[in-house]
């Protein structure tokens, strides 16, 4: 099956929304969540999340603590913070920007 | 307000970086697990499940990394192990360690010492109020130069003058202090009542004075010192009000000034000039009178130096047509007040620094080549890590840390020598004669010290880490180290280097030996008196007791027959001035029969007003004619002695004996008879004003008949002449217990003291230039031991192929000479260039002497040969056999 790459710059947008919408996540089921949510069209790579967690760790956007998992695995599990919540709107809102102009491109073009 | 908790999250992590590490990589193999097992649900075998799992996610390590880095700890984390690296390979070769440690610590060290002099007397704020705009004035004359600023001057320029906001005259005077346990003389300034808020400084206590105080009338009033109010009074507040009676008058004391307080000159006691200069009546000196007086003003806002000096050029010119008598081309001179203070001191200071940089370029010099060696034997090492994908930049940045942690501990090591050094300098240097100056260890000194420390570092760091880290450095790998041509390009580095450290040294060895042989030029110099068992003391009659002239004759007369009569004693005698001491008295005169000059051109010898025995006493040769004798007294006709300078430029052609001449000028109106002194002997120069100065006119009366308060005792003895001063003492006392005794020195201490800048110079200029020239040697001794080393296989060919041991001798000789000679080709044309820079340093000596040029080439290539005699003797020492057995 052939997943598309995600758009570069759009991995934060991605992780801060699905936080948003499933409260506390860990790693791996952040990539999952993203990978289900979009169908299976979007392929996190998967790795590239980890770095990109820790940017959001240092600016603040998410926390992270230790818990358990359902099948009792020790986890990280990330939750965003109040400044990821306006990141989220501040990304959200450059993101819907974007994707307009190039739609109104496109369709004009 | 976002960067503070960031900082406290990073700082968070930066503490338990390991404990980050686990977490990642424990979250990162619960990921692979998850994916793991639901690839297996979904139908993957175990190990392609597995397979799978890992193939999605990535490099877990490099991921890490990343993660690890985004949190910005990257550069510290570096720095830590380029350390610990650093400390490893200090530890692994302690010689090379130690020497460089102990290298970079003298050069550190030694430019530590001699900065704190330059910026404790150089650069250090002044301690007065935007001391930048305050001027030093003073008067001057085409025949004399600068002089002493009479006082209805100073006031006309100040009345006249817009170009200073403020004017303020101060005046040394001397005082009589009846002290606690013995009487003593104390220094004293009289100024105007503005001085202080001018200067911007405020009485530690009390208050300042008033302008009225100026005025003539107003009862005497007093500033002290902080530290004669410390050690008179006991810090006692209440001495507030009090009275302090100075040459036997009453002062009320109105206020302490601060702590260390200097104006131009260390002080006890400060007095309004006003009363000072018009004794209180109101009359107002003389305009001709110049005693000893400065005046300083503050430039008005906005005008220049420049400016201020062309309105007090036009100030001075009016008042010369004004006053012709008095003021006839006199001119005045503007000076800042930092120049008035260091002026005599900042030449040999600067030289003293130089040469203390040479040391240091000497000293990183050195441990550049060492880093070198040691670069060769580690471009092995170098190699293989840039052949395992560590970068360029890497490799400097690290090897760089080496050479910053290695001058951090040499300049640990120096700042402690620099301690050490300082106290001795502030030992050595007489701090009354740099006005005050404080050398220490301060925050400017540190700062200073840890510039150098990361220049040096750079210095003797980055070319060696250049060098071994060179793209080329990979064919070292594939050659086994040992390609010609990199080895070439190293020891044309290190050549230079030890050329550099002999062409440095030169320069230092070449500056000190001009000093010394200005100094041995200088004590050869003939003072004109004959110093040995000499002692000399001054003392000051109070001005009440000692009024009248026969009172004074009296005791000069008494002091002279009990001070003769001590065990011990040759002779004694009295006089207004002692050469090189500083204080003089002169006035002009009118040669009988000259063509009267204009005012200011009149002749102006030093007077001594002397007692008979005086020339004798000093060892000055009479030439023609007598001395003084008891007869020359009140009543007989009046009688002088002059120098032969003075008779060479006025009697030419004539017996200077039976010629006459006055004090002063002739009255223009004819009506006061002129007081005609008789020429009865001729006496030789004396240096009065320094053994590196010309001698001056010179006239001597006689004290019998115009007695003076203030006098020179001076004594010969048969024994060691300052064991005489508690007899001498006790003898004063016993005329007059009360009376001070002060100046206390041997002829000898003060000719010695007349050189002590420049002995200073030399001793530290010796021993900067002795420790250049060891350095320099470790230097050539390093290039070449290591050559020969490199060397050793061919050396053993060239034996085998019968070259004898004096061939061999010769081929590592030929080494040395040739960086020696090179060496010295180099600094003798940069010294002959850098010695005009100390020119007002030395006497008698030109700049280029041939001598001393000479003298220092032969010596660096005596000791560079030295250096080399050593690695060439294990040269010889070189076994064929083994030397080819070496690769």
């Amino acid at each position: 099956m052939y997943r598309d790459e995600i758009p570069p710059g759009t991995l934060h947008l991605l992780i801060l929304r699905t936080l948003a919408r499933r409260g506390e996540l860990h790693g791996y089921e952040i990539a999952r969540t993203i990978q289900q949510n979009s169908e299976d069209v979007l392929q996190v790579e998967e790795g590239s999340l980890y770095p990109a967690l820790q940017r959001m760790l240092v600016k603040g956007w998410v926390n992270a603590h230790w818990g358990a998992t359902p099948e009792n695995r020790r986890a990280r599990y990330y939750r965003l913070t109040a400044a990821g919540r306006k990141q989220l709107e501040i990304e959200l809102s450059q993101f819907r920007r974007v994707v307009g102009a190039i739609t109104r491109v496109i369709q004009t073009a | 307000m976002k960067w503070l908790p960031q900082l406290a999250r990073r700082l968070w992590m930066l503490f338990r970086r390991r404990q980050f590490d686990h977490d990642m990589d424990e979250e990162m193999r619960v990921h692979l697990e998850l994916r793991e097992k639901e690839y297996a649900q979904n139908g993957f075998s175990p190990e392609e499940a597995h397979m799978a799992a890992r193939k999605n996610f990535g490099n877990a390590l490099a991921i890490r990394e990343v993660s690890h880095d985004s949190w910005g700890w990257a550069w510290l984390e570096h720095l830590g192990q380029d350390l610990r690296f650093a400390f490893r390979m200090f530890a692994k070769n302690p010689g090379f360690t130690a020497v460089a440690i102990l290298t970079l610590a003298l050069g550190i060290g030694a430019n530590t010492a001699i900065f704190s002099v330059v910026y404790g007397v150089l650069l250090r704020p002044l301690p007065y109020k935007d001391a930048s705009r305050l001027v030093v004035l003073n008067e001057t004359t085409p025949k004399v130069g600068t002089v002493s600023v009479s006082y209805p001057n100073f006031l006309d320029w100040r009345a006249q003058s817009h170009d200073f906001s403020q004017m303020a005259a101060i005046q040394d005077v001397g005082f009589n202090l009846a002290g606690v346990t013995q009487p003593e003389n104390i220094s004293g300034e009289a100024v105007s009542p503005n001085f202080l808020s001018m200067m911007g400084v405020r009485p530690f206590l009390g208050r300042d004075f008033d302008a009225s105080e100026e005025k003539p009338g107003t009862p005497p009033v007093v500033l002290l010192s902080y530290e004669l109010w410390q050690s008179h009074m006991g810090g006692d507040r209440n001495a507030i009000g009090r009275t302090i009676t100075l040459d036997g008058r009453s002062f009320t004391i109105v206020g302490v000034l601060p702590p260390n307080f200097r104006s131009l000159d260390k002080t006890d006691v400060m007095l309004p000039i006003g009363v000072w200069e018009t004794d209180n009546s109101g009359e107002a000196n003389d305009r001709g009178d110049r005693g000893d007086m400065v005046v300083i003003g503050r430039l008005a806002p906005g005008i220049t130096f420049a400016q201020a000096r062309t309105e007090m050029e036009g100030i001075a010119a009016r008042l010369a047509k004004e006053y012709p008598a008095s003021n006839d081309q006199f001119g005045v001179a503007l000076q800042s007040i930092r120049d008035a203070f260091v002026s005599d001191a900042r030449p040999a200071i600067l030289v003293l620094f130089g040469a203390v940089m040479f040391v240091l370029l000497i000293a990183c010099a050195n441990v550049a080549n060492l880093f070198l060696v040691r670069g060769a034997a580690r471009t092995k090492e170098i190699a293989l890590r840039i052949a395992f994908g560590a970068s360029r930049n890497r490799i400097i940045r690290q090897m760089l840390t080496e050479s910053f942690a290695l001058a951090f501990l040499g300049g640990i090591l120096g700042l402690a020598l620099a301690i050490a050094g300082i106290r001795g300098i502030a030992r050595l240097i007489p701090m009354d004669a740099l006005s005050g100056a404080t050398v220490n260890l301060n925050g400017a000194v540190l700062f200073f010290a840890g510039s150098i420390v990361v220049l040096a570092a750079f210095i003797f760091g980055l070319a060696p880490a250049m060098h071994s880290t060179r793209p080329d450095v990979q064919s070292e790998l594939k050659e086994g180290g040992r390609t010609a041509s990199a080895s070439a390009a190293q020891n044309k580095l290190r050549g230079a280097l030890a050329i550099a450290e002999i062409s440095l040294a030169l320069i230092l060895l070449v500056g000190a030996g001009l000093m010394m042989k200005s100094l041995y030029k200088l004590m050869s110099v003939n003072p004109g008196f004959r110093p040995d068992r000499v002692l000399t003391m001054k003392m000051d009659l109070r001005t009440q007791q000692y009024s009248k002239d026969p009172v004074i004759l009296n005791f000069w007369q008494q002091v002279l027959d009990r001070v003769s009569a001590l065990p011990g004693v040759e002779s004694a005698a009295t006089g207004t001035s002692v050469p090189l001491t500083g204080s003089h008295d002169r006035g002009d005169i009118t040669v009988e029969g000259m063509a009267l000059p204009r005012p200011g051109n009149f002749p102006h010898p030093d007077f001594h007003d002397v007692s008979p025995g005086f020339i004798s006493t000093l060892g000055i040769p009479l030439l023609r004619g007598r001395t003084f004798t008891d007869t020359d007294k009140q009543g007989a006709p009046l009688v002088g002695m002059v120098n032969t300078r003075l008779a060479a430029q006025y009697w030419p052609n004539d017996d200077p004996i039976g010629k006459r001449f006055m004090s002063g000028h002739p009255d223009p109106t004819g009506k006061r008879p002129p007081n005609w002194i008789t020429v009865v002997g001729v006496v030789g120069d004396t240096k009065l004003y320094g053994l590196a100065n010309p001698s001056r006119l010179e006239v001597y009366v006689s004290s019998l008949q115009s007695p003076d308060n203030v006098m020179n005792l001076v004594v010969k003895s048969r024994i060691d002449p300052a064991a005489l001063t508690l007899a001498i003492r006790g003898a004063v006392a016993s005329i007059d217990k009360d009376q001070p005794i002060f100046a206390i020195s041997t002829m000898n201490q003060l000719v010695s003291d007349s050189v002590s800048t420049r002995r200073i110079t030399l001793v530290l200029l010796g021993l900067f230039s002795a420790l250049a020239l060891v350095l320099a040697a470790i230097g050539i001794y390093g290039v070449i031991s290591y050559s020969v080393a490199q060397r050793t296989h061919e050396i053993g060919i060239r034996m085998v192929l019968g070259a004898q041991p004096v061939d061999v001798l010769r081929m590592v000789l030929k080494q040395g000479v040739k960086i020696a000679f090179a060496g010295v080709a180099i600094g003798v044309m940069v010294s002959l260039g850098l010695t005009q820079l100390m020119s007002s340093l030395l006497f008698s000596v030109s700049t280029a002497d041939p001598l001393t040029f000479g003298g220092v080439a032969i010596l660096l290539v005596l000791v560079a040969l030295l250096a080399c005699y050593i690695p060439a003797r294990r040269a010889l020492r070189v076994d064929p056999m083994v030397s080819l057995r070496y690769e």
